[in-house]
């Protein structure tokens, strides 16, 4: 069950549209962080034809893939939370699965209020570097050569910081019904 | 009493900068603390465990480290002011006389300490200095035109001196120069002699060149500063006393071991030569006024880069340095 | 309680929090917190030490271009070069019993050449090599095990991130690291290959009681070279511009993206909807493995501040255990602590603190440098956090095979390079006999 995604929302009650809504907003930093990679793709590849063939290398390439990365990994977290990527292992919930669904969810309930309360705080203390580094315009890069601005990248952490609590969030509601509604399926929710 | 005290550096010890920590700092401190109520407890976090190299700076503004070993030349735009050496290139060449009026600005110059106090920092003038930068090239190097169209890699501010030379410049990574020149990725690099050796660059670049790049100012020991400053004021004395005490250290080691490199480079097959001034000065005078972009740029983010090229200009002529082109008066 | 006995507490509290199914990085990040807080008496600092820890661990290059590979490994299976190479590699281990999963030992020693880092190894061949074992009646347990098992051969082989990450703690040069990995690749891959020999004869039922040979693939030799020249093709555009300097093995996931994708669009194999399919899985195995090195990264900066490992560091520098004593302690450390980290975050901690006891020791730091990876990729494939099995339970498409399947099936892997590892520390030469 590791991998298992959170069941698409079905229905059109008010959670379902929440729901809908956030899954919405995952996909879619899924997509611009996909589009980063191949944008990586294309500026190594530039860079490298650039030097040999042109004498011409592109200023800042390490500085841009540096920062890339960071953008990339927290742009999809929230979709690789959601796609069941989050790695774990499966052999005590199942075996209390068995036993008891209703177990089973308050067990998870448990671990996504955990997850919560630490993207939580991840997402708390890195504010005030977002905030430091747009107050200050500090930048990467050297002066003459290459500079570009760090913030953008704090902010994207904050943003995908954001959307991984949403995501925990609609798991934890989901747990929450199950604990109550132990007999239905796990789609329930709405 | 017991002061707990961590201190921070990205790169290994086996980094000259990292090395006289251990060696020579947390010695002198305890040394001077022995007969007073005060004991540290030293908590020596080097080589990335806690801070990669260029995150020291907010290791220890955020209170993590206490203390660190702050890599400004990595930090460029926190610690500006204090990479100024790298926008002169052709100015010194001795790491005493680059090193100590940097240090020595931080005395006579409010604005030096400044942008250590916006970062939360201490400054403790226990100062990094990297010897003379050399050209380390697989072909000879006699004149401009045998530059033409070569690929060399350089630290990231030092690829602005390969500016109207000709040659192209990539900005890489020390770690990797040896296979990057082996496999002819690069045609040369920047480099200098004591990183060179270790190294062992001088195998697939043999032809040494002392163009007169300069020695470099590349950071210093610092404290959190509100940790500093809740220290008792014999604690504090003994780690200020201790960075000058780390200083004298360092550049007398950093002195010897960049002869020793040079003879031991030359003793394994390298060819040393130094161009004459004529050359030095056509390659200073091709170039763009860095130092001059840099200081409109430091100056447009309210800081002092001006005022502090002059000051830096100024007191490396009136230490004896012959700057190869006055960066300032131009 | 000490700081020591908190790092020490966080280890036990890290197991059972991942045996008891937590997320692996929730549990990290969960354990660094709270460790740090004791430690340091802060919650803010702990809460500081983990936003620091998310904006700087992967902020680099050397990570930068973790998607690229792995990009480049999907590409390669997408557009069935994986899949014709594994042909080939069949075709040429069909006699052998167990011959899948030789070849899929040997076609792993081959993509080692071109690749970096050993994410991208398992990534492509879990999606190439495990089904077609699986429908040759080899168990589940045994194809995602040989995968996980050889993936390591990805860091070993140069080019290898780990090896470059090496030569900037101890100053030593890459070049020389990259010779040195060669011979203890190769070993390591005919040891792999030997393991899954005798297993096919004498564990039958670990690796399958029914393996069949592969007959419906039965090519000429016309058919083999139409199969193996275009992935010879990428092998040699990026092994040759590596070697002819064109680009750095750094760059070359890149090229080799490119390289892959022009390649599978004339072969009419790379269609828009499948390329966005890889880009997007690409994204995703990143994103989980990358949020996984962060945490593990928190958590080793947590316990750095433990001083757990300065104490081990200590112990050996000060125990008077003689040479061996200090080189087998240090590589059980490096196994152990390989259970609950990752590779770059235990060479990070554990280098620079035995730099100093082993320099004095007279120790050939190049032939250090590869049994530390040695050691450090054993954790790769050992529960609870084995980044290899890791991969491959995210790239697989079959909810049957469990997490603690793979590790099982890694298992005997794991214990085979053990034995490897022993050969490059009795008989260094291994490592140095390439190095002039
Ligand atoms: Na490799
Ligand atoms: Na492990």
């Amino acid at each position: 069950m590791t991998m298992e995604t959170t069941p698409e929302p079905s229905g059109s009650g008010t959670a379902a549209k929440i729901r809908r809504a956030a899954d919405g907003i995952s996909n879619t930093l899924n997509v611009i962080g996909t589009i980063m990679i191949l944008g990586l793709v294309i500026l190594v590849n530039a860079d490298v034809i650039g030097r040999n063939a042109f004498l011409a290398p592109i200023s800042g390439v390490p500085e841009i893939v540096s920062m890339s990365i960071v953008a990339i990994v927290f742009l999809q977290v929230s979709q690789a939370f959601r796609m069941g990527r989050f790695t774990r292992t499966d052999a005590l919930l199942d075996a209390v699965a068995r036993r008891s669904k209703r177990a089973r969810n308050a067990m998870e309930f448990i671990y996504v209020i955990a997850a919560f309360v630490l993207i939580w705080l991840l997402f708390s203390a890195s504010v005030p570097l977002f905030d430091k580094s747009w107050q200050r315009q500090s930048y990467v890069g050297t002066v003459g050569d290459f500079t570009f601005p760090d913030w953008p990248v704090k902010l994207v952490i904050l943003i995908g910081c954001a959307a991984l609590l949403m995501q925990l969030a609609i798991s934890g509601a989901v747990a929450l019904w199950g604990i109550f509604h132990p007999a239905e399926d796990d789609g329930a929710g709405q | 009493e017991t002061i707990n005290a961590t201190v921070v550096a990205g790169h290994p010890p086996v980094f000259r900068w990292v090395r006289l920590v251990p060696e020579v700092f947390i010695p002198s401190v305890n040394k001077q603390l022995e007969g007073t109520e005060y004991t540290f407890n030293w908590d020596e976090q080097y080589g990335g465990s806690l801070a990669k190299v260029g995150d020291e700076t907010e290791a220890v503004e955020e209170g993590l480290a206490e203390l660190g070993v702050i890599s400004s030349v990595f930090d460029p735009a926190k610690l500006s002011l204090q990479n100024v050496s790298y926008y002169t290139p052709f100015v010194s060449s001795d790491p005493d006389i680059v090193v100590e009026t940097i240090d020595k600005l931080h005395d006579d110059n409010p604005k030096m300490l400044e942008t250590w106090l916006e970062n939360n920092l201490q400054y403790l003038g226990a100062p990094s200095g990297i010897d003379d930068y050399l050209l380390m090239t697989t072909f000879p190097v006699n004149s401009m035109e045998d530059l033409e169209g070569k690929k060399i890699g350089a630290p990231g501010p030092a690829v602005n001196w390969l500016e109207g030379t000709g040659a192209v410049g990539v900005s890489g990574n020390l770690t990797t120069y040896y296979n990057e020149i082996k496999t002819g990725v690069y045609d040369g690099v920047i480099v200098f002699a004591t990183a060179a050796l270790p190294g062992k660059l001088y195998e697939v670049a043999p032809y040494i060149t002392k163009v007169g790049f300069g020695a470099q100012y590349a950071g210093s020991l610092a404290a959190n500063k509100e940790w500093f400053d809740s220290q008792p004021e014999v604690v504090q004395q003994a780690l200020l006393k201790a960075g000058d005490d780390f200083k004298a250290a360092y550049l007398a080691d950093l002195n010897k071991a960049m002869v020793a490199s040079l003879k031991a480079m030359e003793e394994q097959g390298a060819t040393i030569t130094e161009v004459d001034d004529a050359f030095r000065k056509q390659w200073a005078d091709g170039m763009d006024n860095v130092a001059q972009t840099w200081a409109a740029q430091v100056d447009s983010e309210g800081k002092a880069g001006t005022e502090i090229l002059k000051a830096y200009m100024d007191a490396v002529r009136a230490a004896g340095g012959a700057p190869v082109r006055n960066w300032d008066q131009e | 309680m000490t700081s020591f006995e908190i790092g020490l507490a966080t280890l036990g509290a890290m197991m059972v929090l991942v045996y008891a199914g937590l997320w692996v990085p929730i549990a990290l990040m969960l354990c660094s917190y709270v460790g740090v807080w004791m430690i340091k008496g802060s919650p803010l600092l702990a809460g500081k030490l983990l936003a620091l820890a998310a904006s700087e661990t992967i902020s680099s290059y050397f990570f930068g271009v973790v998607p690229l590979f792995v990009l480049m490994g999907f590409l390669v299976s997408v557009t069935g070069l994986g899949r014709d190479a594994y042909d080939v590699a069949n075709q040429l281990f069909r006699r052998v019993k167990g011959g899948l999963g030789v070849s899929t030992v040997a076609a792993n020693a081959i993509f080692a050449a071109i690749t970096g880092i050993s994410i991208a190894s398992a990534a492509v061949f879990t999606r190439i090599a495990v089904p077609e074992m699986v429908r040759h009646g080899y168990t589940g347990k045994f194809s995602v095990g040989v995968v996980a098992g050889s993936s390591v051969l990805g860091m070993l082989i140069p080019p290898s991130l780990l090896l470059i990450l090496y030569g900037l703690l101890t100053e030593q040069s890459v070049g020389d690291l990259f010779l040195a990995g060669v011979l203890p690749g190769i070993l390591l891959a005919i040891v792999f290959a030997g393991g899954v020999i005798s297993m096919a004869y004498f564990w039958p039922s670990f690796i399958g009681e029914n393996l069949s040979e592969d007959t419906e693939h039965d090519m000429g030799s016309a058919e083999m070279a139409k199969k193996g020249l275009p992935i010879l093709a990428l092998i040699l555009l990026v092994l040759g511009g590596i070697y002819a300097g064109v680009f750095t093995p750094i760059e070359a996931g890149a090229v080799g993206c490119l390289g892959a994708i022009i390649i599978g669009l004339f072969r009419r194999t790379l269609t828009l909807p499948n390329f966005w399919e890889v880009l997007t899985d690409t994204g995703l195995v990143t994103a989980s493995v990358c949020f996984l090195i962060i945490a593990a990264q928190m958590y080793s900066r947590m316990l750095a501040l433990s001083g757990v490992p300065h104490e081990f560091g200590v112990f050996v520098a000060t125990a008077d255990i003689g040479f061996w004593g200090v080189i087998i302690a240090y590589v059980a450390l490096l196994v152990v602590m390989g259970t609950i980290l990752d590779s770059s975050s235990i060479m990070l901690i554990m280098v620079p603190l035995m730099l100093p006891v082993i320099q004095p020791l007279g120790v050939d730091l190049v032939w250090f440098g590869i049994v530390t990876v040695i050691a450090v990729e054993i954790g790769l494939l050992t529960p609870p956090f084995g980044i290899s099995v890791f991969v491959i339970k995210s790239t697989l498409d079959d909810d049957s095979i469990s997490l603690g399947e793979i590790f099982r099936g890694a298992a005997p892997f794991a214990l085979m390079m053990v034995v490897v590892l022993l050969a490059v520390l009795v008989y260094p030469p291994l490592t140095t006999a390439l190095i002039q």
